[in-house]
């Protein structure tokens, strides 16, 4: 019994780590999480409720209607006329294609608490799983008039503008993250590739200068090292630079290439076992 | 030399100081449960959340606006403070000060405040002081000057009588501000039993209560901004950069995870 009792708060701890990092580990969380409210759903008290939620849109991710409705009712059952169950109704009703009757669910929200943050997204993307990405676009940027502070936002924007080309407006939304959180590298490396991208002299020296920041706070982002190296190159190979920069880039293309052998030579020792194995095989 | 030290009854220990410290106990867990039955729902208007997010973002704008290049922050500052059409200047909000007089939902606020976290104090200082009078209940460890006897010694009128030596109702005021510590470990943090923070509140109220003074709160973020520069953060990067060489150490670590195998 005691076995049992450890797997049980084993369980719990998981799904309780998983929450808290957001991670999207669906079908691992339909496991446990089902078989913890199926066996042992006295043990959690009130824990139970927001398992629930956990549990039920990791089910809606991976298909599993009847488990997403079981938990839909109980949560219904619990807290009748909650706008947070309301939502999780609408997105019930996504997860079926039932794209109207969800939008109608999430307007009732709307009426109820025009501050509700979740729900405007939740229509968002409901204009983006229709494929309506211009329509999606134009909401997402009013709702970002008025909620200007929301990160999540932001990145979906610049990702939107991304699949649309639209780079120059991506950019200012990475901009927007790249202050918001001046720390985290992936921002500063994804606003270098955009840069990149949209190509032109300065925004190549844009670029690079990002890629290098984007090493500086995390020197292990091989991405940014690759992105250095070409937008150093590319600088130096274009014909309207002057002798001095291009002397520069050159060296910052020099010193790049140098980091990245470092990098694989380390690997080289790693990679025998897979060679192993492949010659095993073959 | 000090006077002989006075032994206490350990009936005094028994009946006394234990029971203070438990019905200040009891009454704060009390005043926490009833002030959450007791709260009103604080309902936000999207003006307000909306405005009190553009203000965190020019605010932002100015601290890290040196991560983006500089024409982005021109640009961001020039929509904030533009002569003509900037938000800041321009936006004016309907300005409502909420007074304690005229708004109706703060004055219930304060009285709700009051009722639960002032008058209970008194009431049960009051009946302490009445129940256990006319005898020292502890000793303060350290020693204390004469003025204070009038207000730690109520009750006992012993000229020679040390200053530590205080009675019940210090005791009690005692615990009131001591046991914050234990209320926080067992309801969390952020309980309504927590007194000395909310008098806190209640000085630094003003600051808080701020929805009116969104125009004023435009106004400072207008001038804060126009006195910001851009000091690019990136100058020399690359110089910084490659200084030194990468540190890549655990970036392929010797276990590959063998997961699909």
């Amino acid at each position: 019994v005691n076995v049992l009792i450890i797997v049980f708060t084993e369980m719990r701890d998981k799904l309780r780590k998983w929450r808290e990092d957001n991670h999207r580990n669906s079908e691992q969380i339909v496991d446990v999480g089902e078989e913890l409210i199926n066996e042992h759903a006295s043990k959690l008290g009130d824990d139970i409720w927001i398992i629930y939620e956990q549990v039920m849109i990791a089910a809606l991710d991976c298909s599993r209607d009847d488990l997403a409705w079981t938990c839909l009712q109980e949560l219904k059952k619990q807290f009748p006329g909650s706008q947070r169950v309301k939502r999780l109704a609408g997105m019930r009703l996504e997860a079926l294609e039932k794209y109207e009757d969800a939008s109608k669910q999430y307007d009732s929200i709307l009426q109820d608490d025009p501050t509700n943050t979740a729900a405007r997204k939740r229509k968002i993307s409901i204009l983006k799983a229709q494929g309506k990405s211009a329509e999606a676009i134009r909401e997402l940027n009013e709702y970002l008039e008025q909620f200007v502070g929301d990160q999540e936002a932001w990145h979906e924007l610049s990702e939107l503008y991304i699949n649309e080309h639209d780079y120059g407006k991506a950019a200012f939304c990475l901009e927007e993250l790249m202050m918001t959180n001046p720390h985290n590298h992936l921002y500063c490396e994804q606003y270098a590739e955009v840069k990149y991208t949209q190509g032109g002299l300065e925004n190549l020296e844009l670029s690079r200068k990002y890629f290098a920041q984007a090493l500086k706070l995390n020197n292990g982002n091989m991405r940014a090292l690759f992105g250095l190296y070409m937008s150093a190159s590319h600088i130096a190979a274009s014909p309207k630079v002057n002798a001095t920069v291009k002397k520069a880039n050159v060296k910052y293309a020099a010193w790049a290439t140098n980091q990245i052998n470092r990098a694989y030579q380390v690997t080289k020792t790693n990679q025998l076992p897979v060679e192993e194995l492949l010659l095993r095989s073959s | 030399m000090d006077e002989p030290e006075l032994l206490l009854d350990s009936n005094i220990r028994l009946w006394v100081v234990l029971p203070i410290v438990f019905i200040t106990f009891l009454v704060g867990v009390i005043r926490h449960y009833v002030s959450i039955l007791l709260q009103s729902d604080k309902k936000l208007t999207l003006e307000q959340v909306s405005d009190s997010q553009v203000l965190i973002r020019s605010r932002i704008l100015r601290e890290n606006g040196k991560y983006i290049p500089k024409q982005s922050f021109l640009m961001r500052k020039f929509y904030f403070n533009n002569q003509e059409d900037g938000f800041l200047k321009n936006t004016k909000r309907k300005v409502v000060p909420p007074s304690p007089m005229t708004d109706p939902s703060m004055l219930t606020d304060m009285m709700k405040g009051n009722v639960t976290n002032v008058l209970p104090m008194i009431l049960i200082g009051g009946w302490i002081n009445w129940t256990f009078s006319g005898f020292v209940t502890t000793k303060v460890p350290f020693p204390l000057t004469l003025r204070f006897k009038p207000m730690l010694q109520q009750g006992i009128e012993l000229l020679s009588l040390d200053a530590s030596w205080v009675s019940s109702a210090s005791w009690y005021f005692l615990n009131v501000f001591g046991l914050r510590s234990m209320y926080s470990l067992i309801l969390g943090q952020d309980n309504g039993a927590d007194q000395s923070r909310i008098m806190q509140e209640q000085m630094s109220g003003a600051a808080i209560a701020m929805p009116a003074d969104t125009n004023k709160a435009f106004k400072a973020e207008w001038e804060a901004l126009e006195l910001t520069d851009h000091q690019w953060a990136l100058e020399g990067v690359e110089e910084e950069l490659m200084s030194r060489e990468l540190d890549l150490d655990g970036m392929f670590s010797k276990e590959l995870p063998t997961g699909i195998f």
